[in-house]
């Protein structure tokens, strides 16, 4: 009888599950400027020697990983906010960008990735 | 604010929308690459199952789980394995390794609270993973495990197919469900991806730990949607039902509804067993199937396959689907060529024959000739009997007997009431509910084609504008065109030879000639008194003795108690009655036995009265002494014989031959033809022929109640007569019987041995008996044959000399002394004149 009533509530009520998108999706701007584009990313802690870069087409994709570099032996949590996970961030382009030159450049907690356009 | 849109509830922005990711790039987001072993934290999950690709907030509790969530902290990734308990575990200790599932998700914990002693956690599902090694178990649960590889698609169109379909009943479930939250509701729509579409279903609806699991290990897209789609539809099945109850303002569900939805779920179930036979292209396979199994006559086979093609033409709707089923269903449990071994061994079958049925010489005899002549030449076609006989003779059981001892299946049908031709020979398939006939519905149960079949009380048979069932039984019965009987329903000629028909009946009469002519009449005459002792002592009381819980040593019955209870108990030329007298004495022994009254019992004649009562039956006894004027004769019942007195007194004055005592037209005129010989015949036998023109004779024949008729009493009726108007008493120790003609012969009749019986039993020792009639003595018992004197006549002189006394006991009145006795008027006269 417990079965069959249990089957008789079609979504549970004691869960809230939600789906979730591919991980964490840093928040990104992208400005346009004479030169190209500006693309700037939110994306303090992670470290900039792991990050993944790449062109194709009109698209910028950017992957990457942020850790807790800061938990040590015999930290506890108390509380946790921050999301730390892989990442990918596709961030699409109205034109090709492919043969761009990137700069890339780090401040405040920003990830800003400087597109020019190749000139002809 | 973008790290916010992360932490709050999803919202349409962060759903990924095509545009975002190219949502084909299957990407790798675990710290480790696929395939490559790690160990990881355990979460053991109660009744939950986490999936990819979807987020759940836990509250965590046990500190084993407090430890493990802890440890995924202390990381740098915050990768936690979660697995779910199967669900068999009552108690509620700590899971161990074994009682875990070995495939889980790896989720990675995106935010940790602190409540009171627990802690909340919302956990991201990322990869599927399963178990390679586990590490440890206290204080918290650690494992060594691999990713598993993204479901892979088999068939994307079918899985797309699939996919709009979840689609399509997930809005007709949202629209039947009104506090769906919106975000849910956006979610589920605006799902494009198959693999996710379906995780999310499965961690929203309620499908239970089993199924949850089912889901999370498949390892194709197609099957998980599959799972997805079984488990949606029945819960939209329910739903549906729900608001249909709802809107019916039913509080209650009532039991039919409840059975649709188990049912709905036990189909569902069964689907996914793959045990679903529902189908109609199933089930005409599983005919087909059979039909190829089935051993059938090659005419049979084709008609079998032409319907079992038209049945798969025609949708499960149509009326004659089920039509051609049940046809079909029909014809292949019918045995066209089963047949059992007859067991041949005759001193075998004159075993069974004995054990069964004590006496019935010359049946017995006539079944074993006939195997004999089956063991000589194995395609003889079986005989059919007829047995004659009053009720509880044994006709019955003696057809049971026969199947045992030719190792046969018995069967029997009733026609007692029969009257129309359908029930035995079926309806045509046009006819909604039409059913074969019980001729082959008894072979059908019989299960062989050569069964005993008994066709009981063939006598009974009725018929009115619906058809002659007995015209049908000619065909039926009728070894030269049985052999193709053709079953209005099955349509197809069935081979009846090899049936051994038995008929009974109680009497010939009314079974009508043809049918009569083509069976072999066995009669089964009453029963003895010497045999229906005989049969007591041997069957009787042992089968009531066990069936009323006693045993030989509790109930002993006396013989002259038997014969008690055969005289005055009953009236029957069977057993019957009899043995439900034995019965009641044994129930009545039983209560004292149980009552611990007494240890055992025996009854004497004088204790019968005590358990039955009263004697219901006064038989005729001869009487002592008889009056001119009164002779005793015999008359044949269906209970057997008995003996009946002819009373015959002479009415001064009157006229003719009154005649009372309900006697048939029949017996009326043997009555008058015996007048008219008499006094044709005056002269001879020395009355005074004035005596018939000046007296009225009333002859009366007891019990008045008892309708009588035919035309055996005529010899009887004539030595009554004779008797009177001679004076000459008939002998009291004489009965008589037969039939008379005008000129003075005296004819045969029937029922000689339940007469003779009859008179025995009154104490009549001479008996008067047609000299044609002579060759049916044979079977009156030699025991009582010995006790008696039999005077076989053939004209009605010999009758009268045998029957009457020599002496004139008490002349009659003569004529010419009434004449006096009337001049002399009013003064009364004695009418007899002392001797």
């Amino acid at each position: 009888m417990r079965k069959f009533d249990r089957d008789f509530s079609l979504i549970r009520t004691d869960r809230r599950v939600e789906p979730s998108g591919r991980l964490w999706n840093p928040a990104a701007d992208v400005y346009r400027s004479s030169e190209g584009w500006i693309v700037k990313v939110d994306l303090a802690g992670v470290c900039m020697e792991e990050l993944e870069i790449e062109i194709r087409n009109s698209n910028l994709n950017i992957r990457g990983c942020r850790k807790d570099t800061h938990i040590r032996e015999g930290f506890t949590y108390h509380q946790m906010e921050i999301t730390y996970s892989r990442f990918e961030k596709a961030i699409q382009f109205p034109a090709p960008i492919e043969g761009a030159s990137i700069r890339q450049d780090y401040s405040d907690g920003f990830l800003i990735i400087d597109v020019r356009r190749e000139q002809d | 604010m973008p790290e916010s849109v992360e932490n709050t509830t999803p919202t349409t922005e962060s759903l990924p929308t095509g545009s975002e990711i190219p949502a084909t790039e299957g990407l790798r987001f675990s710290s480790q690459a696929a395939g490559e072993p790690f160990e990881v934290a355990v979460l053991a999950l109660q009744n939950l199952t986490i999936f990819p690709e979807t987020v759940v907030p836990l509250g965590i509790g046990r500190p084993r789980s407090i430890a493990a969530v802890e440890a995924a902290l202390s990381t740098q990734e915050k990768l936690l394995g979660c697995i779910t308990v199967r669900p068999d575990r009552s108690d509620d200790t700590d899971a161990k390794q074994t009682d875990l599932y070995e495939v889980g998700t790896l989720v990675m914990i995106k935010r940790m609270e602190r409540i009171d002693q627990g802690m909340r956690i919302i956990a991201q599902g990322t990869e599927r993973i399963r178990v390679v090694e586990w590490k440890q178990e206290d204080p918290l649960l650690r494992a060594v495990v691999e990713i598993l590889p993204e479901p892979r698609t088999v068939d994307a169109d079918q899985v797309e197919a699939a996919k709009r379909n979840l689609q399509q009943m997930i809005t007709e479930a949202l629209a039947l469900l009104p506090n769906v939250p919106p975000e849910v509701r956006l979610a589920v729509l605006g799902q494009v991806d198959a693999t996710r579409l379906s995780y999310f279903l499965a961690s929203i609806l309620n499908l239970g730990v089993e199924e949850e699991q089912k889901m999370l290990e498949a390892n194709t897209v197609d099957d998980l949607v599959r799972l997805a789609h079984t488990s949606l539809a029945r819960e939209v099945e329910i739903l549906q039902l729900r608001s249909k109850i709802a809107s019916e303002a039913q509080t209650e569900m009532d039991k039919a509804q409840r059975d649709y939805v188990l049912r709905q779920q036990m189909r569902a179930i069964q689907k996914e067993l793959g045990e679903d036979e529902s189908g109609e292209a199933a089930e005409a396979e599983q005919l087909r199937e059979r039909l190829e199994k089935a051993e059938l006559p090659e005419e049979v086979r084709t008609e079998a396959e032409r319907e079992l093609k038209r049945m798969e033409r025609l949708p499960p709707a149509a009326p004659d689907y089920h039509v051609i089923r049940t046809y079909l269903d029909f014809i292949l449990e019918l045995p066209w060529l089963k047949s059992s071994e007859d067991k041949l061994d005759l001193a075998e079958a004159r075993r069974i024959l004995d054990e069964d049925h004590y006496g019935l010489e010359d049946v017995k005899e006539r079944i074993l000739e006939f195997l004999a002549v089956i063991k000589l030449r194995p395609d003889t076609k079986s005989p059919i009997l007829l047995f004659v006989g009053p009720p509880g003779v044994g006709k019955t059981s003696l057809g049971r007997s026969i199947a045992r001892a030719l190792g046969r299946q018995f069967e029997r049908m009733s026609l007692g009431g029969v009257r129309d031709e359908a029930e035995l020979r079926g309806h045509r398939r046009t006819y909604i509910g039409a059913m074969p006939g019980r001729i082959i519905q008894s072979i059908r149960r019989a299960a062989v084609n050569n069964p005993v079949l008994m066709l009981d009380e063939i006598d009974k048979l009725g018929n009115d504008y619906r058809g002659d069932p007995a015209a049908a039984l000619l065909e039926i019965l009728d070894p030269q065109q049985n052999n193709s009987f053709r079953d209005h329903y099955l349509d197809l000629p069935f081979d009846l030879s090899r049936i051994f028909f038995i008929a009974t009946a109680n009497q010939l009469g009314p079974i009508p000639a043809p049918l009569r002519d083509r069976m072999e009449i066995i009669r089964l005459a009453g029963y003895s008194d010497r045999e229906k002792l005989e049969i007591a002592k041997r069957y009787l009381i042992p089968r009531q003795t066990t069936e009323n819980g006693l045993n030989n040593a509790q109930l002993k019955i006396a013989d002259d108690a038997i014969e008690l209870i055969a005289a005055r108990y009953t009236r029957e030329a069977g057993v019957r009655q009899m043995e439900r007298n034995i019965g009641s004495i044994a129930r009545k022994v039983a209560l004292k036995v149980a009552q611990g009254q007494a240890e055992s019992v025996t009854v004497t004649a004088k204790e019968v009265r005590e358990y039955l009562g009263a004697p219901q039956f006064y038989p005729e006894q001869a009487r002592k002494e008889l009056p001119a004027g009164v002779a005793t004769g015999m008359a044949w019942t269906e209970m057997g014989g008995e003996v009946l007195f002819i009373e015959a007194t002479l009415l001064p004055g009157g006229r003719g031959l009154t005649i009372t005592g309900q006697l048939g037209e029949v017996m009326q005129e043997s009555a008058r033809a015996a007048q008219s010989y008499l006094w044709s015949h005056a002269a001879e036998f020395g009355i005074d022929p004035n005596i018939f023109k000046e007296f009225g004779v009333h002859l009366h024949v007891p019990a008045g109640a008892i309708p009588k008729d035919g035309p055996s009493a005529g010899v009887t009726i004539t030595s009554a007569l004779a008797s009177l108007y001679t004076g000459r008493r008939v002998r009291p120790d004489t009965s008589m019987t037969g039939e008379i003609t005008l000129s003075g012969l005296v004819f045969p009749i029937g029922g000689v041995k339940e007469k003779v019986l009859a008179a025995h039993r009154a104490g009549i020792r001479r008996i008067i008996l047609p000299s044609r009639n002579e060759a049916d003595v044979d079977d009156i018992p030699e025991d009582v044959k010995s006790e008696l004197q039999l005077i076989f006549v053939s004209g009605i002189a010999e009758v009268l000399d045998a029957a009457l006394e020599v002496l004139v006991a008490n002349p009659p009145p003569s004529p010419s002394m009434l004449d006096a006795g009337r001049g002399r008027q009013p003064e009364p006269e004695p009418l007899t004149v002392k001797g």
